[in-house]
């Protein structure tokens, strides 16, 4: 069985995030850069179903050469060879999805698994965007994965409980963050990770239109929280959540 | 010819492979090291079965060959691993440091294939734990006055003596001992020029065992240290590791890289010391200002800082140039632990003092550290030992940049 798994590089959960002066995106220079967390548990998703079904894991990412450190990380926690899409700049979940399209078009692997959002921008779109482009199913924000009999039964976090669903394959699968715990890379995963393949294609000679279709206007901090309040007695906090917050 | 890029090399992280390591190792520490340290720090006990992980990532056998069942990494790379386990608990760090440098490489660089297939495979995974035994209750710094003999009976040496201060010497509180020391002992010569051979000693060797485990120490908890005793220890011929009579050699070259993780363990200490006196100084507020406002606070920060990025500088760059498998680099290696024990001690002092009383409890890290620093001013030579051989070493020239 073929996996096909997207990693993307995003700032570090733990940094400080600062905005650009012109609001046009955040400032990156100094900023600690990480595989995307929900990616890292597709790499691990990938790896141990290859270890009960057998077959390939391969990575892909769309980025400038910065992005292939994360690409041998995942090579280093045991995938077997890596992609990298080369582009310099923002592209929207409908571009990232069409690029993917294509990349799927040549390798055809039997699952493509996706972080269910990248935690910069938290779009949560490409994989269901991807899905539609191929015509393939989709099973999102899986929390188990079960591959058997050409179909994937997906148990996944819906709002209020689980909710299991099924898929014939190939089918397009989005990680959530309770599916498995992903491994650390050991040493020797290490070492072999750089002798392993890691193709580089220029994202132009995929003839695919990356043209923006959704504009960024600026980028704004959210507003700061306000300092909390005591409050005397449980009717005194109901009475205040009904006038002053209006929430009940 | 090649050009090398000077403004993109990072003498922390030279390559991709060290900088994978770095980010695995900090991972690891954050997630698994760092919620242990402060209990184990508390009951004075090693943590096995977080041994058996870091076992489990191959870390044990960094600088082990390919071969050997390593990862065949250099002493950058154990450098790395020293900082990063450090900066989470670096009494832990000092019992990896006492089997993976002092054992593990040792034997990896001077035992015969026969005996590393024997020992290392248990080694690697943590399944057994090692040590070295070289100090002895009447002997540190003075190591050639050492007084534990072995001497040759048939196809056995018969050993008698004590070893002192040995990490890792004991794995428990009921004296149970390590599964392999590594231990020099006197096999001939005279006073002035005796003949010194390195030896393994195995559990369940009669005659060895565990004197005593050390308690109160003032820091370095998570590391067990005992007294080790060798009492008519029948040790097999062939547990003889290198030459008989040549052992000062593998010796120095060992302690050059214990000397320079040990001044690693510093970096680490420091590195913490500085985030958390940052991150206080920050938030904390007093007069209507935080801290870091205060130019008293200011000198703390910017000192720490600045000292501690002068001994990196110097340990990486003393890291890159040692070779595993040669005879090291003595003055260098004395000078990285000699500035970066007393850094580490002073900077993690400077980081309690700006926390004030939340620095002197447990709870805010620091305080541990601060005690767990000093005990690099003392182990793996003492800084006066340092400084004895560092002065021998110039006086008789030539100088390094001459």
């Amino acid at each position: 069985m073929k996996f096909l798994v997207t990693v993307k590089r995003v700032t570090d959960y733990e940094a400080k995030i600062k905005l650009k002066a012109d609001k046009s995106g955040i400032v990156t220079d100094g900023v600690n850069m990480i595989m995307n967390p929900f990616d890292e548990i597709g790499v691990e998703e990938a790896l141990r179903q290859r270890e009960k079904h057998g077959g390939e894991v391969v990575i892909v990412s769309i980025g400038t050469s910065d992005s292939t450190d994360k690409i041998r990380s995942a090579l280093a926690m045991g995938a077997d060879r890596g992609i990298l899409v080369k582009h310099d700049g923002p592209l929207d979940s409908f571009a990232v999805a069409r690029v993917l399209a294509k990349i799927v078009d040549k390798e055809k692997p039997d699952v493509v698994l996706m972080g269910k959002q990248a935690i910069d921008d938290d779009s949560n779109q490409a994989a269901q965007m991807l899905a539609e482009l191929l015509g393939w199913g989709q099973a999102t924000f899986a929390n188990i994965v079960t591959l058997e009999g050409g179909r994937a039964t997906v148990v996944r976090e819906a709002d209020g409980g689980l909710e299991t669903v099924s898929t014939t394959l190939p089918a397009v699968v989005t990680t959530d963050l309770r599916l498995n715990e992903p491994r650390y890379a050991a040493l020797p995963g290490i070492m072999k990770a750089k002798k392993k393949p890691l193709e580089e294609v220029e994202i132009g000679s995929l003839g695919v239109d990356i043209a923006a279709k959704v504009k960024t206007i600026a980028y704004e901090e959210p507003p700061a929280k306000k300092a909390g309040q005591k409050v005397a007695d449980v009717a005194s906090l109901v009475t205040r959540l009904k006038t002053e917050a209006k929430v009940i | 010819m090649t050009s090398v890029s000077l403004s993109s090399f990072d003498l922390a992280v030279p390559t991709e492979e060290h900088k994978m390591l770095r980010d695995q190792v900090r991972a690891f520490a954050r997630d698994e090291v760092e919620p242990q340290a402060l209990e184990h720090d508390r009951h004075e006990r090693f943590n096995r079965r977080l041994f058996e992980k870091v076992g489990e990532l191959g870390l044990l056998g960094v600088t082990v060959t390919e071969k050997d069942g390593g990862a065949g990494m250099d002493a950058t790379a154990a450098v790395i691993v020293h900082e990063e386990l450090s900066a989470c608990d670096p009494g832990f760090a000092l019992a990896y440091l006492a089997h993976s440098m002092l054992c593990v490489n040792n034997l990896a660089v001077n035992a015969t294939d026969e005996q590393k297939r024997r020992w290392l495979p248990k080694l690697l995974t943590g399944e057994a734990i090692g040590a070295m035994g070289m100090s002895e209750p009447a002997v540190g710094t003075d190591v050639l006055g050492l007084r534990t003999t072995a001497k040759k009976d048939g196809d056995h040496w018969v050993v008698n003596g004590r070893k002192m201060w040995i990490t890792n010497g004991a794995v428990d509180d009921e004296r149970t001992p390590c599964d392999v020391m590594l231990f020099y002992a006197r096999t001939g010569g005279s006073d002035a020029r005796p003949e010194i051979t390195s030896f393994v000693v195995q559990r369940g060797t009669p005659g060895f065992g565990v004197g005593q485990k050390i308690h109160d120490k003032a820091g370095m908890r998570g590391s067990n240290t005992a007294e080790m005793v060798l009492e008519d220890a029948r040790v097999p011929a062939d547990n003889l590791v290198g030459e008989q009579g040549g052992a000062i050699k593998c010796m120095m070259r060992n302690l050059a890289l214990e000397r320079v993780t040990l001044a690693a363990m510093s970096l680490g200490i420091a590195r913490r010391s500085i985030e958390v006196m940052v991150s206080y100084a920050n938030d904390r507020k007093a007069f209507g200002k935080p801290l870091n406002e205060f130019g008293q606070i200011q000198r703390h920060i910017a000192e720490s800082y600045a000292e501690y990025m002068a001994c990196r500088a110097y340990v990486y760059d003393t890291a890159r140039r040692m070779p595993l498998d040669a005879y090291g680099n003595r003055l260098d290696s004395d000078g990285v632990k000699l500035v970066a024990s007393t850094m580490g001690k002073v900077v993690a002092d400077r980081a309690m003092q700006v926390l004030g009383g939340y620095g002197y409890v447990g709870e805010y890290v620091v305080e541990r550290l601060w005690r767990d620093a000093k005990l690099l001013e003392i182990g793996g030579g003492t800084i006066e030992a340092h400084q004895k051989n560092m002065t021998r070493d110039l006086t008789r020239g030539p100088f390094p940049w001459a």
